[in-house]
């Protein structure tokens, strides 16, 4: 097996040139005014990190936290009763109920948008086909409704794989030594499908988070969120004046990046080899 | 007794009315799209007459069958590389003494766990620092990046559960250490492999976020192509409706495919 070794190590390099020198970069643009076009001298500063104080920028910080936390407090409402059904269902109903789940995953994300756009638009093509009319475009339950829509597969996956490799014997055990089926699924139920849990949050919450195109559409342009900001900082306004853009971009994505270290050690705790995340 | 029952029974009408719930917010846009796809109104304010002509636009209509070819030819070869480069990798570090295993294994998944949009910068990025001119070569460098840690991710699974002791046996045996890949251990991994590239093309297939920001302005695959006639307040034509059904027939199909053929197998062992 020694000599098979050798095949990871182009991976390590392939690695480092695509996560660590990025990252490094993403330093250097947050600290420096290094312009990423033009790379010439530059020096330290600090100011691209006043961007904080812009009051837009608190909204689009409190929108991600607010929109985040909401939709993942949702999917997990939904989603572990969901995957906790279907880990009790025989065997061949849930391979069929999984597969329909995985489905949806494969439709083009921007069409899904542009649909949710329609259901949620007053005397549209959705009043037609169902007869159906809601006027929530552009509310704060459009963006929540459509994100859970969005990610709650996310949240079902990780803690059905995990509940369907518990060993139900377990259950059997607990009650036989007395415990009543609350007690069961409290104390070891839910506490062995903790690492399911803990990545669908994460599954769920980060790309909540960052999402961009799903608030801007169903929010019609009025709520922005963190990536909102992000995008426009790299994508938008470099065209404009400033030029520093770019580096206030890198400062709102390394403040991404702690969240998503920290998320990530939460992962590295249950569940080393990442088993739960497909 | 009586009430345990009535207990277990109101459980599983909140599992199954949570279910429902759950099926309803994945397929509501679905069912959308679909008829979208055979409405003959081009602005699709309702539903006019049943047509297939975006079936056919799909395949004439310049518009969108240039970010339909560039989607699928990232999609296929992105999908081929990272499959056989991943499969390599996963062997290597699989091989490796568990600490070392283990750290590589972290280092796999930060593609995995970190948001999109900060994938797409970081090689946003560095391909700028390298001088790429952003369009078809660094769209598919991104896409096997993102691509290489599922595959890994798919087929880790599957070597654990190989004895170690087959690739030593078959070299003690006269395979060359080709063979033995080739003979032994490939074929024990190949549904752990085979699922890993369906993950890597679906991921591809759908991928706008990381194209997004690799792409530049001249290279467009369908999400960013719509991202971009969304953006200056246009319609696109319902051939992108078309297009997206016919993807979803070939996913059920695939799924189908799938199922029934391990149910054959199941049977026959």
């Amino acid at each position: 097996m020694k000599r098979l070794t050798r095949m990871q190590i182009p991976y390590r390099v392939w690695m480092f040139l695509f996560i660590v020198i990025p990252t490094l970069i993403l330093f250097v643009l947050a600290l420096t005014n290094m312009n990423l076009y033009q790379i010439g001298a530059f020096d330290l500063t600090l100011d691209h990190f006043a961007i904080f104080s812009k009051n837009e920028i608190g909204i689009a910080f409190w929108n991600s936290f607010f929109y985040s936390s909401i939709t993942t407090l949702i999917c997990f409402l939904i989603g572990y009763p969901v995957a906790y059904y279907l880990s009790t269902l025989p065997n061949k109903t849930r391979k069929i109920l999984v597969s329909l789940m995985i489905v949806p995953l494969w439709s083009n994300m921007l069409l899904r948008i542009v649909a949710w756009e329609k259901v949620f638009t007053a005397d549209s093509y959705f009043t037609d086909l169902t007869g159906i009319s809601l006027n929530l475009i552009g509310t704060q339950t459009a963006v929540v409704i459509g994100l859970v829509a969005m990610y709650l597969p996310f949240m079902i996956f990780p803690i059905f794989s995990v509940l369907e490799k518990m060993d139900r014997s377990l259950h059997e055990a607990s009650k036989d030594l007395g415990a009543t089926d609350f007690q069961t699924f409290v104390r070891v139920t839910f506490p062995l499908s903790s690492s399911g849990v803990i990545s669908g949050v994460i599954m769920t919450m980060l790309p909540a988070m960052t999402s961009f195109v799903l608030p801007a559409r169903l929010g019609l342009g009025t709520i922005s969120l963190i990536g909102n900001v992000i995008e426009s900082k790299f994508m938008k306004e470099v065209l404009g004046s400033s030029g520093m853009s770019i580096n206030e971009g890198a400062v709102l994505s390394l403040f991404i990046m702690v969240l998503s270290v920290a998320a990530f050690m939460m992962i590295t705790r249950v569940d080393k080899e990442g088993e739960t995340l497909i | 007794m009586k009430k345990r029952l009535w207990k277990t029974r109101a459980w599983k009408a909140l599992g199954i009315v949570l279910m429902s719930i759950t099926f309803l917010f994945l397929y509501t846009p679905i069912i959308v799209i679909l008829t979208l796809s055979v409405n003959s109104s081009k602005r699709a304010y309702s539903f006019e007459q049943f047509t297939l002509q975006w079936y056919v636009d799909v395949f004439r209509d310049p518009s969108i069958t240039g970010p339909i070819v560039n989607t699928i030819s990232i999609a296929i070869l992105s999908t081929i590389i990272s499959t056989i480069v991943g499969t390599l990798f996963a062997i290597g570090i699989h091989s490796l003494q568990k600490k070392s295993r283990i750290r590589m294994m972290i280092l796999n998944n930060v593609p995995v766990v970190n948001p999109d949009i900060v994938t797409g910068i970081s090689l946003m990025i560095i391909f700028s620092l390298l001088s790429f001119t952003l369009g078809f070569t660094t769209v598919l460098f991104a896409h096997i990046f993102f691509s290489i840690p599922y595959v890994i991710l798919n087929v880790m699974p599957r070597l654990k559960r190989l004895d170690p002791n087959m690739y030593e046996a078959a070299l003690d045996l006269g395979c060359s250490r080709y063979e033995a890949m080739l003979k032994v251990i490939l074929p024990n991994i190949s549904t752990g492999i085979i699922a890993g590239g369906l993950m890597a093309f679906t991921m591809s297939i759908d991928d706008f976020v990381i194209t997004y920001f690799t792409s530049g302005n001249e290279y467009m695959n369908v999400s960013t192509w719509l991202y971009a006639v969304l953006g200056r307040g246009q319609s696109f034509t319902p051939a992108a409706y078309a297009y997206n059904a016919m993807i979803f027939a070939i996913t059920i199909a695939i799924i189908l495919f799938i199922n029934l053929k391990k149910e054959k197998k199941g049977k026959l062992a």
